[in-house]
């Protein structure tokens, strides 16, 4: 189990204080014409941020990016490009030549947010939140 | 000697190693006048002279031919139907070389008599993955037992006052385990069909929209009759189920063209009214699942229809043609949205409408249709709380169908011309095995009772504004389990925010979710360990039936007849009633 215990530090950045952002926090509304981003997730959108979730399920033994929820998941996101997903979900993405375990425990990730529709050309996976991950830990 | 030889070698020369497939297969069954596509695919010719296809003995011509690789043929036809009832036989004669492949099929098409006593609309509600087993934990949960007597205190409405009554049995094309998209599309046009396949038979193409076809009852009934056609679930709309009606994909999942499809398909609905608007708004807004710009939201009212979006817009609504759309995804549970009301769970939707609240304005606005209605309604969370195993959340789903079903029984009963189906898709292994009392708290093994030591169950003792059992209240409760399962960890209660009986390893399989086990019983699964969630089950499912032509369901029948049944309730006979 230790083996698992993932701690990727990057020093640089970590000085600057970081905004805890809750999954609750992200939307202001889900309404049926789409989602809403919050004035909190607005404000943030370019700077330091922390946030506390759970990997959803990896299809890579060795992960550049993956998907935080705000529960482990029994979905796995890139099996079909369809899954039911909750709208709150954030991907994560790992710096350039930094790869992961898979893990089910609780993380928390700090790094760059990133708000606004984006759809990864490989995967054609749409997503609305990122974080530009510098430290992944579990807690 | 030499000569047999000889002879045995022109044999083995002139043997074809080529293979055929023909769709529709051998044993089909259409009504007559019921359009379908023809397909046939050959496969390992070596040298292709020519084809001759017949049915009836006469040659049947117009098919377009194909090759999708060497030794590859393929010709499709499409829009054909058999227009005289009765068994018909089609043959593929295939010259290969010196050899031919010949496939003979017999299909047969039935016709029905429309009279006085023909219904005029009918109302299909499938209740998602609710097998006896299921229905039968809604009626002791909603019911219970008097212990005076040990008389059960009383009976759903969908098992009440039958006048058609039947076991259906239900298993795929390719396997005898169906899912909701096959299983709900048999019921529709009474063809069997491959595991997430709509209203296609398969062919070796990878698109998954040019699969050969055949004319579902909602497509029947609107190009013949005129009738108005409906759809109603719980949720999203682009779902298996209700895409079962009006739409055609080998791939459940093409949730995108299902979309598209209800508004220029070829039944082109009336009335939808589900979750999931994810699949309706453009690609630009946050949440969509789309990949163009498509809006249906605003387009669909340049068609006439009016849009709503909550219980109160729906309650409103006077229009002949009606678009509602409830939650950017499924509906959360009866239970999230009238007993729960957790944020976690419901989110910004706080007016969503009940299921019956769908079905009764599904029906007013469709009976403005001179020439009668069509309308299927689902209760779709039934199933998909049965997977994770949250039976409390399933069941209490059952019981807000229940409610839906007594609206429309005492529709049928002031419109005697309308039939009325309650059955299910598929069953789910679930079962009922002893009582739990809950006020020994979760995931207490000695807290479940085993027959005498098993106390009454209590839930109907307390209900809510809409008479249905209030969960929380109830001390003594049902331990109710699961034939498979993958690892998880077994609380016999309920949580108020949903969680997942099993999580990913990280490497492909799943273990049971640690949250679970912080309070439940870890069980150690019998499925597949790359099986996250509970599976469907092959058990037989109940139908039950009232209205004009009710009496056409008895019996121990399969799926597929449920379409003929409900062809013979309106006497139909599209091969006479092109309009």
């Amino acid at each position: 189990m230790k083996k698992l215990l993932v701690v990727l530090l990057f020093l640089l950045g970590l000085s600057h204080a970081q905004t805890p952002i809750k999954f609750t926090e992200l939307y202001s509304e889900v309404t049926v014409r789409g989602i809403e981003f919050s004035p909190i997730l607005k404000k943030q959108n370019g700077q330091q941020v922390k946030m506390v979730g759970y990997m959803a399920p990896p299809l890579k033994p060795k992960l550049d990016f993956f998907v935080l929820t705000r529960t482990p998941m029994a979905t796995c996101p890139f099996c079909t490009t369809a899954a039911d997903w909750p709208p709150d979900i954030v991907l994560v993405i790992m710096p350039e030549g930094k790869e992961l375990d898979p893990s089910t425990r609780k993380l928390e990730v700090t790094g760059k947010l990133e708000v606004g529709i984006k759809e990864d050309p490989q995967t054609g996976f749409v997503s609305l939140v990122r974080i530009y991950a510098k430290q992944v830990k579990e807690l | 000697m030499q000569k047999s030889i000889m002879i045995l070698l022109a044999l083995t020369t002139s043997a074809s190693a080529a293979s055929l497939r023909v769709f529709p297969y051998d044993g089909a069954k259409f009504l007559t006048g019921q359009k379908f596509d023809v397909r046939i695919e050959a496969s390992d010719i070596k040298a292709f002279k020519g084809v001759t296809v017949t049915l009836d003995g006469k040659a049947w011509a117009g098919f377009q031919q194909t090759s999708s690789a060497e030794g590859k043929y393929e010709w499709t036809l499409r829009d054909q139907s058999l227009n005289k009832g009765g068994v018909h036989t089609a043959a593929v004669v295939i010259q290969d070389g010196d050899s031919t492949v010949t496939r003979t099929l017999s299909w047969t098409a039935e016709s029905f008599k429309k009279t006085s006593k023909s219904a005029r609309n009918v109302i299909i509600v499938i209740g998602d993955g609710m097998g006896w087993n299921t229905v039968n934990a809604a009626r002791i949960v909603a019911k219970g037992y008097n212990s005076e007597n040990g008389q059960s205190r009383g009976n759903l409405e969908m098992e009440k006052d039958l006048q058609g009554f039947a076991t259906v049995t239900n298993n795929s094309l390719d396997a005898f385990i169906t899912d909701s998209a096959n299983s709900a599309a048999g019921i529709m046009t009474g063809q069997k069909q491959e595991v997430n396949a709509l209203n296609v038979y398969p062919d070796n193409t990878a698109d998954t929209l040019d699969n050969p076809r055949f004319e579902t009852i909602g497509e029947l009934l609107k190009r013949t009759r005129g009738m108005g056609l409906g759809i109603v679930t719980n949720t999203f709309g682009t779902d298996a189920t209700p895409a079962s009606i009006a739409t055609h994909t080998r791939r459940r999942g093409d949730y995108q063209s299902i979309a598209d499809q209800y508004f220029n398909g070829p039944a082109q609905p009336d009335v939808l009214l589900f979750g999931g608007s994810r699949d309706f708004i453009p690609k630009s807004a946050a949440g969509s699942r789309r990949k163009d710009e498509t809006n249906w939201i605003d387009q669909s009212q340049k068609k006439g229809f009016s849009f709503v979006s909550t219980r109160t817009e729906l309650l409103k609504a006077d229009s002949s043609k009606l678009f509602g759309l409830f939650n950017i995804d499924n509906f959360p549970s009866y239970l999230d949205r009238a007993q729960f009301k957790r944020p976690e769970m419901l989110g910004s939707f706080n007016d969503m409408p009940f299921l019956w609240d769908m079905a009764q304005k599904a029906v007013t606005t469709l009976e403005k249709n001179p020439n009668g209605f069509a309308l299927l309604i689902e209760g779709g969370m039934i199933d998909k709380y049965e997977h994770p195993m949250d039976w409390h959340r399933s069941i209490w789903d059952v019981l807000e169908l229940d409610h839906t079903v007594a609206y429309l029984k005492e529709y049928v009963k002031a419109h005697p011309d309308t039939l009325l189906v309650v059955t299910a898709d598929h069953s789910h292994s679930i079962s009922v095995y002893g009582g739990y009392d809950y006020t020994k708290g979760p995931g207490n093994r000695n807290a479940v009772g085993l027959y005498e030591t098993s106390s009454w169950p209590d839930y109907y003792k307390s209900v809510d504004q809409n008479g249905i059992p209030v969960l929380k209240d109830a001390k003594q409760g049902l331990a109710v389990g699961f034939a498979n399962t993958p690892d998880y960890c077994e609380t016999y209660t309920w949580t108020e925010v949903f969680m997942d009986p099993a999580v990913s390893d990280g490497k492909g399989g799943y273990v049971a979710n640690p949250e679970a086990c912080k309070t439940g019983v870890l069980r150690t699964g019998n499925l597949p360990t790359n099986a996250s969630s509970e599976v469907h089950s092959s058990d037989p499912l109940p139908l039950f039936a009232w209205g004009a032509g009710a009496q056409n369901f008895y019996g121990v029948i399969d799926q597929t007849d449920i379409f003929f049944g409900i062809s013979r309730a309106l006497g139909l006979n599209p091969a006479k009633e092109n309009r």
